[in-house]
């Protein structure tokens, strides 16, 4: 049996279906990690955001076969992290969480943007979050818990 | 290299280039063209994991950029271009940008391939291998036309080849739908250098209004051995050869639009430049 | 004692984020049926016959045949099928439904089905159709005889384009049928009008539909009536199968088949006498698409709201709501009111240009005041803030100095503009219709622990209803708001206190909660349990809403927007960079601070892209091409870095602490301030939103000629 080979969320996976099925129905539907939504299937939302290997990825723009060997986290693994509460805390007092559908794939960009640059400037964040949408914050409330995350998580980043 | 259920993993070019050649595989570079369409029970040759092709060099005369390399790699790469750079930065999001790759953007054969029109202004090079066969081409010749390559059965694109000479000097401007996320409506780049008041170069190239990536050197050429003053003099048939030569297409935008907005970059970028 | 609209972690935070929240798509589906629609591809035929592929065992077809109740959806109206009869009457018009237990199948099956259609004439036009599904006139005054009097007459045609919703998550259901009871939950925002649709098509007791609302992921008025549709084919679906029945839309689906805002045309006519407007004459046209659906309280509101914030004394407005064969327009944040506000605003910037006046100024002359007549000679009864709220807004924006410098000629690549627009949204349901129609109940249930439970069948839908209802319960009986239950609605366990639209939950239902509360307090008994059950009333001081000659008060209060946008334009390209967005907004009390800002930021920022990067429109067989994410334009978080947000309050005596409606309020003013930047710059006037970058490029081009 040819099996992919990758961790999700810290713990080894072995996949038995095709190389060609999408990671985003694979998490959802064999995985059951139902934090990674699905907004468009056409890596035009970033509902369905996730971390490849420290990057952040579009996972219904991937094919199993692509990560083999790779290193896969979701919101679910994110979210038992020190990093997370910091976000979580962040966004949480803002109210930057509205119809929430977009936000696991903003906080997973927002970890990306904060591991990249722990001091980012407003630019930076919005360029960060520039492949999510979202259609009811208008973005504000979001760019400011980012950066309150940046300063309240000074050193963890 | 690693096999899967209707899937390879190679981990060097030669392996790769083995099954293109032995299998009936689909490459895949970044996916995130492939699998907007998502065909089903089809197998790929996932390109992604050969470290042979994610390599960005330089030597005297080319930047050679692997056709595995992401944008995010040629992003933060000291040695790519920064015309690349430009062209790069504004392409989708973060998460595509992460993925997609040069090969993959080139191997989509499209005229609103960000990186493909800075690679048609640059006059560059694409070396191209199968298991048994080696060649460089001239970019523009590897586009036939809308969506149609000089691909050969079994060939793998390997990396593009920059001449470095004249990338210091450069324009270039992206209209999109919007300021991320966007396809192209018209894109536009051009290079000019001068050395003691002669022009020695200038090239321009135009995206997403033509089937295939617009680069009429032959009209550029009209200006290489003039003077600024010269050129002045010369600028408005220049500019009369475009509006000619030039034959939007009609998509998102109007044939009108796309002419208008090409005319008035191609003179802006003369203009920034003292003609 | 702190205040109420200090700020608190909202309810459904922690669920949310974690990505541990429930919406529909991510409940199980083990055993559970996948149901996909074949559509109409015709704009409009009829149909001669369907040929279905032979079907693998356990795949089935659900059609009109399996309509065990009425084949009608009950939205106003019940002229929409539950699953076509023998005419498609626009591109997407679902046929029939495929169910299966493999999507994959299922969807195969739905390729592989073939119709034969007779193609009928489309009308695709509203201009040009024969077909008012509503007809309104409004007339006060003597409008003509203004008219004759006038020393200038003023006369523009105003157009308005498609708006889709876009909210994250697209539309899904599941119906399960089991021991004579449909059970439907779902994406939705009126568990209620899904209970009474289901009714009719499955001919099931009240008691034997149950309608749950899960969480849902964004609403904005798409999810007010096209849920019923859906939930009415998968109930049905469900009740022919006798399985669960779960129907999922992917984005494309969602985009072109599901409700829009209307498209509208309309003719604004002034007459001026002595540097005043005297009269209005208004026509406006919307396109309501093949259904009624919606259209008739939408086209009220557009009438009644047509000539703005200004007493116009002698005023005539008709309006129609024209069927196309296009899609059935619906709810959208504003729900007739941004057309007509672009409109009259607009209409109001081009005449003070005419007049040679500063615009501010003259709207000032013509602006309603408390006391005031409204247009249907209700009243203003409250006092109207707009004077100081144009002041904040001229001072958050810096307005003056900039109209002024951008005023001046400008000859550079990148010119400027600057513009401000004056609203109001009239919260709840027009006249009587709170009375009348919806007759809201709303219930506290005190369980013997102590523990308070709101009962209410409004919806969280991002807008944070959640925590402001349980804030008014928590504060009014001394309670923490988060140990107030606010559980996500089933119509098993809460009473009807009406649908989530209209601005109307905070204010209406938030009000019930708030007297309930009251008299839960008073009433509180320890260690028992207590239900306390509170009517809607309606306010005293109503002069009463007739829609047959549109006269009294159509609505209780209005919240009042002042928006400023500032816009640069790329001369070359014809590209809009908007340099800031700007507003002032009383929705009386804010129960809480951060939510309301979060709403009109938010609100805002869709007003934008309804002004011009949201171009859709359908081609000439009916088809609508923008149909992806990456066709149908809305903002990402790089395009409008600035938007500044600053509460008024003035308050309402009838709402909870005094506040009043919010949500659709922001929507409402964008376009004609966005618009009337983008004329500065250009130095040309524009008659149409969107204003995309082509028809930037085509003012430009034309400007030189």
């Amino acid at each position: 049996m040819e099996y992919i080979e990758f961790k999700l969320n810290g713990d080894n996976m072995k996949y038995e279906g095709d190389a060609s099925d999408r990671l985003l129905d694979v998490l959802r539907d064999t995985y059951k990690l139902t934090g990674v939504k699905c907004g468009c299937k056409e890596g035009e939302c970033g509902a369905c955001s996730v971390i490849i290997d420290g990057r952040l990825a579009n996972s219904c723009m991937i094919a199993m076969g692509s990560i083999q060997g790779s290193d896969v986290m979701t919101i679910e693994g994110f979210s038992k992290t020190e990093r997370f509460k910091v976000i979580d805390k962040a966004y949480g007092d803002v109210s930057a969480v509205q119809c929430g559908y977009c936000i696991p794939g903003m906080v997973l960009a927002t970890e990306c943007i904060l591991g990249k640059n722990p001091h980012p400037t407003e630019t930076d964040i919005r360029r960060g979050i520039s492949g999510n949408l979202c259609r009811c914050t208008g973005y504000n409330s979001i760019v400011k818990a980012i950066g309150n995350a940046a300063k309240e998580g000074e050193g963890l980043w | 290299m690693v096999k899967l259920n209707n899937g390879y993993v190679p981990e060097t070019i030669d392996e790769a280039l083995a099954i293109m050649r032995d299998e009936k595989v689909k490459p895949y570079s970044g996916g995130t063209d492939l699998m907007i369409e998502g065909e089903e029970g089809i197998s790929y040759l996932f390109l992604n994991k050969i470290p042979e092709l994610k390599v960005i060099t330089q030597d005297h005369d080319y930047i050679k950029i692997g056709a595995e390399c992401t944008f995010t790699d040629i992003e933060e790469s000291d040695v790519a271009p920064q015309i690349l750079k430009d062209a790069i930065s504004e392409l989708a999001g973060p998460a595509i940008r992460n993925f997609a790759t040069i090969g993959g953007n080139i191997g989509n054969g499209s005229a609103k391939a960000d990186s493909a029109l800075i690679l048609f202004v640059t006059d560059s090079l694409i070396r191209l291998r199968g298991a048994d066969s080696e060649r460089t081409i001239y970019i523009k010749d590897f586009y036939k036309q809308r969506k149609q390559l000089d691909l050969k059965e079994g060939e793998l694109i390997i990396e593009v080849l920059i001449p470095k000479r004249y990338l210091k000097n450069y324009y270039y401007k992206k209209i999109g739908t919007r300021k991320a996320l966007a396809i192209s409506r018209v894109s536009f780049a051009g290079l000019f250098h001068e050395e003691n008041g002669v022009i020695t170069h200038l090239a321009t190239a135009f995206g997403a209004v033509e089937p295939t990536i617009v680069r009429h050197s032959e009209i550029d050429g009209m200006f290489i051995g003039k003077t600024i003053s010269e050129a002045k003099s010369l600028k408005d048939n220049y500019v009369n050869a475009y509006d000619n030569a030039m034959n939007p297409s009609a998509g998102r935008v109007s044939k009108e639009y796309r002419k208008t907005v090409c005319i008035n970059l191609l003179k802006d970028f003369l203009g920034v430049n003292g003609i | 004692m702190e205040k109420i609209g200090k700020s608190v972690v909202k309810k459904d935070h922690a669920a949310k984020i974690s990505g541990v929240a429930k919406y529909i798509a991510d409940y199980p589906t083990d055993g559970i049926l996948h149901g996909k629609f074949l559509r109409s591809t015709i704009a409009h035929a009829n149909i001669k016959n369907i040929t279905v592929p032979e079907l693998p065992d356990g795949y089935m077809i659900v059609n009109k045949d399996d309509v065990l109740g009425e084949n009608k959806v009950h939205i106003v109206l019940e002229d929409m099928p539950v699953f076509a009869i023998d005419t498609v009457e626009y591109i997407g018009d679902p046929i029939l439904m495929v169910l299966g237990l493999d999507e994959n199948k299922v969807e195969d099956i739905v390729s592989k089905i073939v119709v034969d259609y007779e193609e009928l004439p489309a009308v695709l036009d509203m201009t040009k159709s024969e077909v008012a599904f509503f007809d309104y006139h409004l007339s006060k005054g003597d409008v003509d005889k203004s008219f004759e009097d006038a020393d200038r007459v003023y006369d523009e045609v105003i157009n308005t384009g498609y708006n889709e919703h876009i909210y994250l998550e697209t539309n899904g259901m599941i119906a399960d049928y089991h021991d004579g009871k449909v059970t439907v939950s779902g994406s939705m925002q009126c568990p209620y009008y899904i209970l009474k649709a289901v009714q009719l098509a499955t001919g099931l007791e009240k008691d034997k539909v149950q309608v749950k609302g899960e969480t849902t992921g964004g609403g904005f008025g798409g999810k007010e009536d096209y849920p019923s549709i859906l939930a009415c084919q998968v109930a049905v679906a469900s009740m022919k199968a006798k399985k669960p029945v779960r129907v999922i839309f992917d984005r494309r689906e969602d985009i072109t088949s599901t409700s829009k805002r209307h498209p509208s045309t309309a003719r604004y006519r002034a007459a001026i006498k002595d540097g005043k407007i005297t009269a209005m004459d208004i026509n406006i046209i919307y396109d309501a698409g093949a259904y009624s659906t919606l259209s008739a309280v939408v086209l009220q509101r557009g009438v009644i709201c047509a000539n703005g914030v200004y007493k116009i004394e002698n005023l005539r407005v008709h309006g129609k709501a024209n069927k196309t064969n296009t899609v059935p327009k619906g709810a959208f944040r504003g729900f007739g009111a941004p057309q007509v506000f672009f409109d009259v605003e607009l209409f109001m910037n081009h005449i003070a240009k005419g007049e040679e006046r500063n615009s501010i100024d003259f709207k000032k002359e013509h602006m309603v005041m408390q006391g005031d007549a409204t247009s249907t000679n209700g009243k203003f009864h409250f006092h109207v803030p707009l004077n100081e709220m144009i002041k904040e807004a001229e001072d958050l924006s810096n307005y003056k100095e900039k109209k002024e410098l951008y005023d001046k000629p400008q000859t550079g690549r990148f010119r400027r503009g600057i513009g401000m627009a004056l609203a109001f949204h009239g919260a709840g349901f027009t006249g009587s219709g709170e009375r009348d129609l919806i007759k809201a109940v709303l219930k506290l249930k005190k369980h013997q622990s102590g523990i308070v439970e709101i009962l209410s069948a409004n919806t969280e839908m991002g807008q944070g209803l959640h925590t402001t209802l349980s804030k008014i319960a928590g504060k009014e009986l001394g309670i923490p708001f988060d140990e107030i239950i606010l559980s996500n609605p089933d119509t098993d366990e809460v009473p009807d206190s009406g649908p989530t639209v209209a601005s109307r939950s905070l204010m209406i239902v938030g009000e019930l909660v708030r007297r309930a509360a009251a008299r839960l307090k008073d009433e509180w008994i320890d260690g028992e349990e207590q239900i306390i059950e509170e009517h809607y009333k309606h306010p005293d001081f109503l002069i009463p809403f007739s829609l047959d000659n549109f006269r009294g008060d159509a609505y209780p209060t209005y919240s009042w927007s002042v928006q400023v946008m500032e816009v640069e334009i790329d001369m070359l390209t014809g590209q809009h960079n908007v340099l800031g967005a700007y507003g002032s907004f009383d929705v009386g009390t804010p129960i809480d601070m951060n939510i309301v800002v979060g709403q009109m930021e938010g609100g805002m920022l869709q007003g934008i892209g309804y002004s011009s990067m949201e171009y859709m429109d359908h081609d000439n067989k009916g088809r609508i091409r923008n149909n992806s994410m990456s066709d149908y334009i809305i903002p990402t978080a790089m395009d409008i870095p600035v938007i500044k947000v600053q509460v008024h309050v003035a308050e309402y005596p009838e709402g909870p602490y005094g506040a009043k409606g919010a949500g659709e309020l922001p929507t409402v003013g964008v376009a004609a301030a966005y618009i009337e930047a983008v004329e500065q710059a250009l130095g040309k006037n524009i008659d149409h939103i969107p204003f995309t970058v082509e028809d930037t490029m085509k003012t430009i081009c034309s400007k030189e000629d």
